[in-house]
């Protein structure tokens, strides 16, 4: 069967891409570029598809209403950046670079470099039982990442730029500080390069996990029955994690896609339903800043946090 | 009655058996193989196999087709009547691979690596590695095994190694991202992806004596198996051109869309043409320039006509 995805990534490199390379005299870049079409191709699908899912869920049954929903809007560009754009080229190139690296040194010394499947020669050629099972690898590193991301000051101040948004939507997802994006690339990276993803397959497998990360974001009061609460993360699971009371290093629900590692590891919370959310402790630019003004202000908070600034010095220089 | 006789004469007719004009398609975008039986232009089966597959090779015996897995580090040695793997090998960045015509020597080109790798053919023992910058693509060999000649497609050179001395014998400027190399009449051919030309380079030194306007992102060459005819893959114009071998004039330009990359020749003398871009195999008959293309994995890359059917 024709893969709809590649097709449209194959006319996008033909039409576009591939002219522009050569105009340019670019061409050593056509491989990257074909790959980065059909994560582009991929990840302009999964907004879509978002967005035809989740916006009307969120008009049937929202949690909260809003006068205006301008802070919302930067949560969009948020998105785009990290779906479409520049982000999802820059995972590609840096990934597949580290993997030739790793698998190289690797071959180099008589190792051969990890794989499922060389440890599993049973998952060879079935490609949707391997994706699943490296969701599930992937997944549980996120949790902890996640987990570690609200245990360190330094590290919550960057990631309470997250949690800052009152007005959550499945737009929220992707609202990150641009050094918490990178801390979490090379983590995920990490425990990929030690699984062994296919560089192709890698943003495929990010992509997916944000879908259903959005749709934990939305502004929906949907739950997925005391079962399906237990076995996906649902809005209803992911909103508390939001709520004003777990903003900060003692939360609860940090699982991304699967609340197996919060049932697991003792910080399930399935008690409490539909909570305003935000960080009533941030800065008010964390919340309705403008995208430069937020992610200024996550350093800023990070620099105190870290005790990087002498607190009492900042205060006498306010009230002077 | 006259169904049992349409059974018995189907029974009789050369069905798609394995082993008798396949073509073994190199999907380099989801780690497969397509298994294509050439006379109904099915697609027979898919092989699995790690990573990213891009090239191919027959063993100087005909007894392995080797396909070069470069994203899982190993080289496949398939049976090349049916398209079956029978062993894998680590090795590191397997891209484009040739066999010396001596059958002493395959060289393999990493180009994610920036290595070229010299083997023992009959060991398979890695004897030397060069490390050249950057991107090492493709390799050809002179006739008398004496040398092998590297594009290297980040820098725009053709490196030229002498395999006695196994060293570098020299290194030249070609065109922007060279690709494609082949030895035709004593010179060296090398397509210039990033321009619209082949160059026709001295082995010796390196000079570039000729270029010949084939198309944009000239790619691929390929010399017809009774070595009149020289075939050029253009990945940006999508065309591929028949030029005179002898005389490099232009006999016949054909429209070949989605990226055309590898060439195979089919003893019917059609040519079977990856398609990178539209997940096909183009099946093009010079003398009508029809082009019927065939569904296979995405982002095809090498390909090979089976021994029975050449």
């Amino acid at each position: 069967m024709t893969d709809p995805f590649s097709l449209a990534a194959g006319w996008l490199h033909e039409t576009l891409l591939l002219p522009m390379l050569y105009a340019v005299g670019a061409m050593e870049w056509e491989e990257i570029a074909f790959g980065w079409a059909l994560f582009a191709c991929y990840g302009m699908a999964q907004v879509a598809v978002t967005f035809a899912i989740c916006l009307p869920l969120e008009r049937w049954r929202p949690v909260e209403h809003w006068p205006d929903q301008k802070a919302v809007w930067v949560d969009v560009l948020y998105t785009l950046v990290s779906r479409v754009g520049v982000l999802p080229l820059v995972t590609f190139v840096l990934f597949y670079q580290l993997q030739v690296a790793m698998n190289g040194w690797m071959s180099d010394h008589g190792w051969i470099p990890p794989t499922l499947e060389r440890l599993i020669p049973a998952l060879l050629g079935h490609h949707l039982l391997t994706f699943f099972l490296y969701a599930v690898i992937l997944d549980f590193s996120e949790y902890w990442r996640h987990r570690l991301s609200h245990r360190f000051g330094w590290w919550w101040a960057l990631h309470s730029l997250h949690h800052a948004q009152r007005q959550m939507t499945f737009w929220s997802d992707d609202r990150n500080h641009l050094l918490d994006d990178l801390i979490g690339f090379v983590w995920f990276t990490a425990v990929a390069l030690l699984i062994g993803i296919p560089p192709l397959q890698f943003p495929l497998l990010v992509l997916l996990l944000r879908f259903l990360e959005s749709l934990s974001h939305a502004n929906a009061r949907l739950s997925f029955g005391w079962l399906g609460e237990r076995l996906l993360v649902s809005p209803r699971f992911h909103r508390s994690h939001h709520g004003v009371l777990a903003a900060g290093q003692q939360s609860a629900n940090y699982g991304a896609i699967l609340p197996w590692w919060d049932v697991l590891f003792g910080t399930a919370d399935f008690a409490r339903a539909y909570v305003r959310t935000g960080d009533p402790s941030a800065e008010e630019a964390l919340a309705t800043g403008s995208y430069v003004q937020q992610q200024w202000a996550g350093l800023r908070r990070m620099a105190r946090l870290a005790g990087w600034t002498d607190p009492r010095r900042a205060g006498r220089l306010r009230r002077g | 009655m006259r169904l049992l006789l349409t059974f018995i004469l189907l029974a009789a007719l050369p069905g798609p058996a394995r082993g008798s004009g396949l073509a073994i398609v190199l999907n380099s975008g989801d780690a497969t193989l397509s298994v294509l039986d050439m006379a109904h232009g099915t697609e027979l089966r898919r092989v699995p196999v790690l990573r990213e597959p891009h090239h191919v090779a027959l063993s100087p015996d005909g007894a392995d087709l080797l396909v070069g897995d470069a994203g899982a580090n190993e080289m496949l040695f398939l049976d090349p009547r049916t398209g079956d793997i029978r062993r894998r090998v680590p090795m590191a960045d397997p891209y484009h691979l040739a066999f010396s015509p001596n059958g002493k020597w395959l060289t393999v080109t990493g180009l994610a690596r920036n290595q070229v790798d010299l083997y023992d053919a009959a060991s398979m023992a890695l004897v030397k590695r060069f490390p050249l910058s950057s991107m090492p693509s493709h390799v050809t060999y002179a006739p008398d095994s004496s040398m092998a000649y590297v594009t290297l497609q980040g820098t725009d050179r053709l490196a030229a190694i002498d395999i006695k001395r196994q060293a570098v014998n020299w290194i030249a400027e070609v065109g922007a991202t060279p690709a494609g190399v082949i030895w035709l009449n004593g010179k060296l051919l090398v397509a210039n992806m990033g321009s619209d030309h082949f160059a026709v380079v001295d082995p010796v030194d390196g000079h570039v004596d000729q270029r010949v306007h084939t198309g944009r992102g000239a790619h691929q060459l390929f010399l017809s198996p009774d070595r009149k005819t020289l075939w050029v893959n253009n990945r940006v114009d999508g065309t591929t051109v028949a030029l005179d071998a002898a005389t490099f004039a232009l006999i016949h330009s054909y429209r070949v869309p989605g990226g055309p990359d590898c060439i195979d020749f089919a003893p019917d003398g059609k040519l079977w043409i990856t398609q990178r871009f539209i997940q096909k195999v183009g099946v093009l008959d010079p003398a009508t320039g029809a082009l019927h293309s065939l569904a296979v994995g995405r982002s095809p890359h090498g390909i090979h006509l089976t021994g029975d059917a050449r």
